[in-house]
């Protein structure tokens, strides 16, 4: 039998050239999220991308919590990038709670932010080959990862969630022996990486299939909000660690990536280049750094801030990723707000995959540097 | 032209691939060695030991039953428990001690910097699966044992690649 509609309610008129698609939420080709293509044959007409499936309320627990409890349960959102996303939380607390970070502590934290950029863009990367058939790279960016968290096991004991950061500084000192078998894995990691150019980026079949698609100009790139690699892609020069340093990042040498066209092949080979820049800022840092020192400010048990509040961001694997943190003299803070990279991004898919064919939409949005889970938070 | 170039370019690069030694760690025969006896905190200093998060140890003659790991977790996991003993310590008039739901741990080590008597530490065992709940909660009595682990392989690079082992 079928039940009446409510009054007020109307149907959406059916068109019978257009079909509505549900990619997702538990489809694999879209993560946990729902995209709703409306495709008319093989063309897209439209796409309308519904995020939430994967909400965890991150913001409102913060509350509840005090400055420390927090840290294990901000880095759940992206566990493979969970040092950068307490790096903006640990720089706001900082400013709230007027601590000073010990200068080696600065440097650990370029270092294991670098190799936690490292270990997340390879996990996109192997995410990126399989949804394209290229499953050799699955497998080799799978396998170099394991470089990255080896060392990050050595300096903070878990291979992903760290909570290797605190405000102050970090939770431990490096190892003994540590830099010699960073830079002894990381110039190996390097001429793995160089491999990658032969048997995917050079490869006239990725090219084919990414060249041209799902084209963003630098005026949408801008006028979109976009961020980290899709808009560094689309040809416009910004970084968060060169137009605003934190940490130590402006006495080190590093370059930003920037490519011009703007197409899915950019937009995947920008976080490639970003990688083999992280081993450049890995290694300056291991040479620059001071030997010995503290490496954290000694807290109080429970840390008040005052009435104040604060706004910090770092570049992350997807982009800027900022936290604003309001402080009500209180043990827990008054709000915490996190504005990622992976949410910024996700508007761009309306206007990139009109017009595409479907079976390039995982090429399109893979390309994003997308992840849902950041992105529900 | 240049494309056909390309696949030879690729495939080339798959067959010397060949070569190169096999990096996979084969796990329950071969584990991984980690530095140090497992994450330690030194509350002088306030700085930690590097180390594996891994479970945890507690030294019953410097546990004071003071709470603060249970304090420490409340906000996190709720996965320690204090629980009486049957033991008669100077320092512990209440006679409780930790007990941990390894159901609930996330291993962040929070607990283990938050203790100023040097009782709790964490180890290099990390194999804790069981096949029933009750099996993961451990009691004191459990965590003051040390654990056995036999962990010794590394990473090593030569010029035919890295391999475990």
């Amino acid at each position: 039998m079928i039940t009446p509609l409510p009054p007020g309610i109307q149907l959406e008129k059916v068109d019978d050239r257009i079909m509505t698609l549900n990619v997702g939420p538990q489809h694999p080709g879209s993560g946990h999220m729902r995209l709703i293509i409306k495709v008319d044959g093989d063309y897209i007409v439209s796409c309308d991308p519904d995020p939430g499936y994967v909400h965890r309320g991150e913001e409102k627990m913060a509350e509840y919590r005090n400055y420390i409890q927090n840290i294990p349960h901000l880095e759940r959102p992206v566990i493979h990038d969970s040092c950068n996303i307490l790096y903006p939380y640990c720089l706001a607390v900082e400013d709230l709670l007027g601590l000073e970070v010990p200068e080696r502590a600065k440097y650990i934290r370029v270092i294991a932010s670098e190799l936690n950029r490292c270990v997340y863009t390879l996990y996109w990367l192997a995410i990126y080959g399989i949804f394209l058939g290229h499953s050799t790279m699955f497998m080799w960016p799978v396998g170099d990862r394991e470089f990255c968290i080896d060392l990050l096991e050595a300096m903070s004991g878990a291979r992903v969630t760290h909570a290797y950061f605190v405000p102050g500084g970090v939770r431990n000192d490096l190892p003994a022996n540590f830099e010699e078998r960073c830079l002894r894995q990381i110039d190996y990691f390097e001429k793995r990486l160089k491999q990658y150019e032969d048997i995917f980026y050079q490869n006239p079949v990725l090219k084919q299939r990414t060249e041209g698609t799902g084209v963003l100009s630098r005026m949408d790139a801008i006028r979109l909000g976009t961020t980290g690699s899709v808009l560094r892609s689309a040809g416009v020069d910004f970084d968060v660690r060169k137009k605003e340093p934190y940490d130590v990042y402006d006495n080190l040498d590093f370059q930003t990536q920037v490519l011009k066209e703007g197409d899915s092949y950019a937009r995947s080979r920008v976080p490639y280049l970003d990688m083999l820049e992280s081993c450049r800022i890995i290694k300056d840092a291991l040479k620059k750094m001071p030997k010995s020192g503290s490496v954290r400010t000694k807290l109080k048990p429970n840390p008040k801030g005052g009435n104040d509040e604060v706004y910090r961001r770092v570049e992350s694997g997807r982009g800027s990723l900022g936290m604003y943190v309001v402080s009500d003299g209180k043990p827990e803070p008054y709000r915490v707000k996190i504005s990622v990279g992976s949410f910024r991004n996700l508007i761009c898919m309306p206007y990139l995959l009109k017009g595409e064919k479907l079976g390039n939409m995982p090429a399109v949005y893979w390309s994003l540097n997308y992840w849902p889970v950041e992105a529900d938070r | 032209m240049t494309s056909a170039g390309g696949i030879i370019r690729a495939l080339n690069s798959g067959v010397k691939h060949l070569a190169v030694k096999r990096f996979t760690l084969r796990y329950p025969e071969e584990k991984l060695k980690f530095v140090g006896d497992g994450f330690q905190f030194d509350p002088q200093t306030g700085v930690g030991i590097a180390g594996l998060k891994g479970r945890h140890i507690l030294f019953h003659d410097k546990c004071t039953g003071c709470q603060l790991c249970a304090i420490a977790c409340e906000g996190i996991a709720e996965a320690i428990s204090m629980v009486k003993v049957n033991e008669t310590w100077k320092h512990n008039k209440k006679a409780i001690m930790p007990q941990i739901d390894y159901g609930k741990c996330v291993f962040c080590g929070l607990c283990v910097d938050a203790c100023p008597f040097y009782a709790l530490y964490m180890t290099n065992d990390y194999e804790l699966s069981s096949f029933s709940k009750e099996a993961l909660i451990y009691t004191p009595a459990q965590l003051a044992v040390n654990p056995k682990v036999d962990q010794d392989v590394e990473i090593k690079i030569d010029k035919r690649g890295a391999t475990h082992g």
